[in-house]
């Protein structure tokens, strides 16, 4: 805590979260076991998909003591991942804003937060440490650490540290701490939350075991794994003045026109000198040395820049058509699935790809409206869906009219949409709802009636093929009756004149046959 | 053949006949099913668009469009499945001597099919029919088929149609005297076809639409008077009536008048009589008598008429007490009969003219008001004296 004189004084990164955990969802004891699974599993994701490893992801919690807020509760993630060097492991850790995300490059965390607030969190409620244990790539070693947050500080306590060989060569990371939570009240929610995951990481293996002792073990139903995300440089159309101050601070000393061409997509020295002669910079000028007007000046001309390449979309990491099949499949065992990729669009500088899936019958629940499970860089988004952009596109009122797609609710449908982007524009800090800008709400809306499209000659066929089974069924039904009508006037056998009749009712058929009249209808119950 | 009998030869022909008939028609059928093609049936359709007005003959008739009625087809099979099942027991009463009603029929095909719903596999239940009129449909179906009629069938119906005059008839094995009814009158019987004249002594056959006018005449001696056998169809004329009269005209040769009241619907009775009825073109060829002709009562005959230098037989102060005011609907009726081409000849749109014109209606009973006598003796044969009728 650095005080300083006239009672101002300015707090730790970590006693700020401390004093507003409710920014990073840790505001109450069963709101803080959801947020802390989910931060934890996603960085376990994060750390074996990004590196072209199948995740096999294990998280469990375990009551261990009942406290009149809640339960203390010991919760484990554990990952096959890239692991993490030891020497960084406790600033990872117990080090807020430290992150190794802080590159423009899509990933589930971002913040440099996640992990760090759910042990702030459980080391306030419980008073007990965090235990890490990290087995690097290719390590010989596995590392252990017990660590603790100085939150005035915003550093790492190293409570113990301890090396044991690496005998089985397995790579990964442990993550186990013990906080306040509230199973009860968090139940649903993070079954929903696993549930959403794994439908969109049927490549992972994901077990979860409840406080309450039941396991959940979702397989890994295909072994593709999303294209990797890559890191970029920002695009022209996207630059803010935060941004351009970062990277004029990270080339300080180098000419401003260099800067551009080695820290933008897309523009090269013939669009640099251009850019700086309409921005009325100076090329030459270090970049270092750049007024306050010149930088503003130059976001100004950069954003609007018209003669660049539209931004790059070969570094964000979308499901891709496959998986999300597959995902959608496992988990609701539908009738009918379909899903689509579309192709990388761009809102203000940023590339973005949306995708879309619809599960449809088989064992997807019926619901009375649209149930639509919104991704984000793969992440659920589970809250807020009234004010997201794929809510706006499908709106009973103004929306997708699925009546025209051949659906009537309440209808066994589910839908799903993901956005992925090195950008996602989260509407506020909750990062449950993402804003209707218009290009991604246009390519939303694209995206599914692609698959509804899809869904709907599914239907109308499934239709057809249903009128045709009641069409057969209205001849079928007469057959004994005709058979023996004809019997009665020329003595033919009956049973014979009828079969002879669902023969030729079974060659008109198209979709399905009888096979047995005697499924369909009753001789007996005639004369 | 159970009850056969007890039948006369006529019948015992009648039913050889149909049954060779229906076994034969049906016999394609038969083919399709064994050989596996699909079973269709061709009948010509009874709709009025397929109701032809053949001016020459002066007679309604099907026309030539035809229906397939393919079982395999889920709109049609329900009526395949009733048209054969019909057939069958049409069949069964014929070669077990029986006479069935129409209502017979309905009932003896009717019962109740239990079959699945598929996929749901839920029960489902369907009667083969569920009111008369679908039975009497593919009967008709069935008449048209095999062009035999339900009467050459030996399917009874109810029929109302009386007669009394100087005729000597052999209806089933008997002799009847239609002189010698006293207060009664013979009741046409339903197969009119099996009816054979013996003897006769007439000039004309007058047809009186309401039986109560009828049993006036018949009462007062009227058909000995004038030498007419008189015939009443009570309302609408059935099969049996109009096939009777047809005879009568056809084979006696004796010129057949009619009398109906003087609205729209007594019209229509003589056109059924003389042209056939729409709803049953396919019968006028037997049915229909071409040659009948309309007595009255006519408007003009109400009225007098001007163009045709004709005086009217009511006074000014008989109209005021006898006619009526047409309702909305005769007006309707009127305006319909006015476009059908069996009612297009100038005579008949004067009349018809006349009716939309003044908007009233009179009954025969009216003329009865004025007095029995004036409609025996006067109104009835000076009309047919001087040939005031339209043909
Ligand atoms: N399970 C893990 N495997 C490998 N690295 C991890 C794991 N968990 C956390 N890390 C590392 O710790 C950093 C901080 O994580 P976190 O506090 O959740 O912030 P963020 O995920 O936003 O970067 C990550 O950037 C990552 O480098
Ligand atoms: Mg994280």
């Amino acid at each position: 805590m650095a005080v300083v004189e006239g009672g101002f004084r300015s707090i730790s990164p970590a006693e700020f979260f401390y004093k507003n955990k409710e920014i990073a969802g840790f505001s109450n004891p069963a709101r803080a076991l959801y947020q802390t699974v989910r931060e934890l599993v996603e960085n376990s994701l994060d750390a074996t998909e990004n590196y072209g490893i199948l995740p096999r992801i294990k998280a469990s919690i375990r009551e261990l003591e009942v406290v009149p807020e809640g339960a203390y509760y010991e919760v484990t993630v554990e990952d096959n991942g890239v692991g993490i060097p030891p020497k960084y492991v406790p600033r990872a850790f117990a080090q807020l804003l430290f992150s190794s995300k802080y590159v423009l490059k899509q990933s589930r965390g971002m913040f440099g937060l996640g992990a760090k607030m759910a042990l702030l969190y459980a080391q306030i409620t419980t008073g007990q440490p965090a235990e890490v244990i990290v087995a690097p790539r290719g390590s010989k070693h596995v590392y252990g650490f017990r660590l603790k947050i100085d939150i005035g500080e915003n550093k790492p306590v190293i409570l113990s540290f301890s090396t044991t060989s690496n005998i089985s060569g397995a790579h990964g990371t442990i993550v186990r701490l013990v906080t306040l939570g509230d199973w009860i009240r968090s139940k649903q929610r993070i079954y929903e939350y696993v549930k959403r995951t794994a439908i969109v990481a049927p490549y992972a293996e994901i077990l979860f075991r409840d406080p309450e002792g039941n396991c959940i073990l979702f397989e890994r139903s295909i072994d593709k794994l999303p294209p990797p995300a890559r890191e970029t440089l920002p695009h022209p159309h996207g630059v803010d003045i935060e941004t351009m101050k970062g990277v004029l601070k990270s080339l300080a000393d180098k000419p401003i026109a260099e800067v551009l061409v080695k820290s933008f997509q897309s523009v090269g020295p013939v669009t640099a000198q251009r850019i700086l002669e309409e921005a009325r910079v100076d090329p030459e000028k270090i970049s270092g040395e750049l007024s306050e007007q010149e930088v503003e000046s130059l976001v100004r001309v950069m954003r609007s820049y018209r003669d660049v390449k539209p931004p790059r979309a070969d570094h964000l990491s979308y499901l891709g058509e496959e998986i999300i099949v597959s995902g959608l499949k496992k988990v609701f065992d539908p009738e009918f699935v379909s899903a689509v990729t579309r192709r990388p669009s761009v809102y203000e500088g940023h590339a973005f790809i949306v995708e879309a899936g619809v599960a449809y019958g088989g064992r997807v629940p019926v619901v009375e409206k649209p149930l639509v499970l919104r991704y984000a860089n793969k992440i659920p988004l589970l809250y807020d869906e009234g004010s997201d952009v794929v809510f706006k596109v499908i709106n009973e009122k103004k929306g997708i009219d699925f009546k025209v797609y051949g659906i009537e609710f309440p209808a066994p449908l589910v839908i799903l949409t993901h956005i992925c982007s090195t950008k996602i524009p989260y509407r506020g800090v909750g990062k449950e709802a993402v804003a209707d800008v218009p290009e991604i709400e246009e390519e939303v809306e694209a995206a599914l009636r692609e698959v509804l499209r899809e869904l709907r000659s599914y239907i109308l066929k499934k239709r057809r093929e249903l009128e045709e089974v009641e069409k057969a069924v209205e001849i079928a039904k007469y057959i004994p009756e005709v058979a023996r009508s004809l019997s009665k006037i020329y003595g033919v056998n009956p049973r014979e004149a009828s079969a002879k009749l669902l023969e030729a009712l079974n060659s008109k058929l198209r979709s399905f046959k009888i096979a047995d009249l005697d499924s369909v209808v009753n001789w007996d119950e005639h004369r | 053949m159970s009850t056969g009998s007890y039948s006369t030869r006529a019948d015992l022909r009648a039913r050889e006949r149909a049954l060779k008939v229906l076994y034969e028609r049906f016999c394609d059928i038969l083919k399709d099913v064994m050989e596996g093609r699909e079973p269709k049936l061709m009948i010509k359709r009874r709709t009025l668009s397929n109701t032809i007005y053949d001016p020459e003959r002066k007679l309604l008739l099907l026309g030539d469009a035809t229906l397939e009625r393919s079982f395999l087809d889920s709109r049609e099979s329900r009526k395949f499945m009733q048209t054969m099942l019909m057939a069958s027991i049409v069949h069964e009463a014929l070669s077990q001597g029986e006479y069935p009603t129409i209502r017979d029929l309905f009932y003896r095909g009717k019962h109740t099919i239990r079959y699945r719903r598929l996929p749901s596999k839920a029960v489902g239940e369907e009667n083969t029919w569920d009111e008369q009129a679908e039975s009497d449909s593919v009967l008709r179906d069935i008449e048209v088929f095999t062009n035999v009629l339900r009467e050459d069938m030996l399917i009874l119906s109810k029929e109302k149609g009386k007669v009394v005059g100087d005729l000597r008839i052999r209806s089933g094995d008997d002799l009847i005297d239609l002189s010698k009814m006293g207060h009664g009158a013979y009741a046409i019987e339903p197969t009119p076809d099996l009816i054979e004249f013996v003897e006769v002594d007439a000039d004309l056959v007058l047809i009186v639409e309401k039986d109560a006018v009828f049993q006036q005449l018949h009462r007062i001696g009227f058909w000995r008077r004038y030498r007419a056998i008189l015939v009443t169809s009570a309302g609408q004329p059935d099969r049996a009536t109009r096939r009777f009269v047809r005879r009568l005209n056809e084979e006696l040769g004796l010129p057949v008048y009619v009398i109906s009241d003087s609205d729209p619907y007594g019209y229509y009775i003589y056109s059924v009589f003389k042209t056939g009825s729409i709803t049953l073109s396919y019968e006028s060829e037997r049915l229909a008598t071409p040659n009948a002709r309309f007595l009255g009562v006519m408007m003009t005959d109400i009225f007098g008429s001007r163009k045709l230098g004709k005086k009217p037989y009511l006074s000014e102060e008989e109209r005021r007490s006898f006619i009526i005011r047409a309702k909305e609907r005769d007006v309707k009726r009127a305006k319909e009969l006015k476009e059908y081409p069996w009612f297009r000849s100038e005579r008949w749109q004067l009349e018809l003219d006349e009716f939309l014109a003044r908007r009233v209606k009179l009954e025969i009973e009216a003329l009865v008001g004025k007095g029995l006598k004036f409609l025996a003796d006067r109104y009835i044969p000076e009309k047919i004296e001087v040939g005031d009728w339209i043909d």
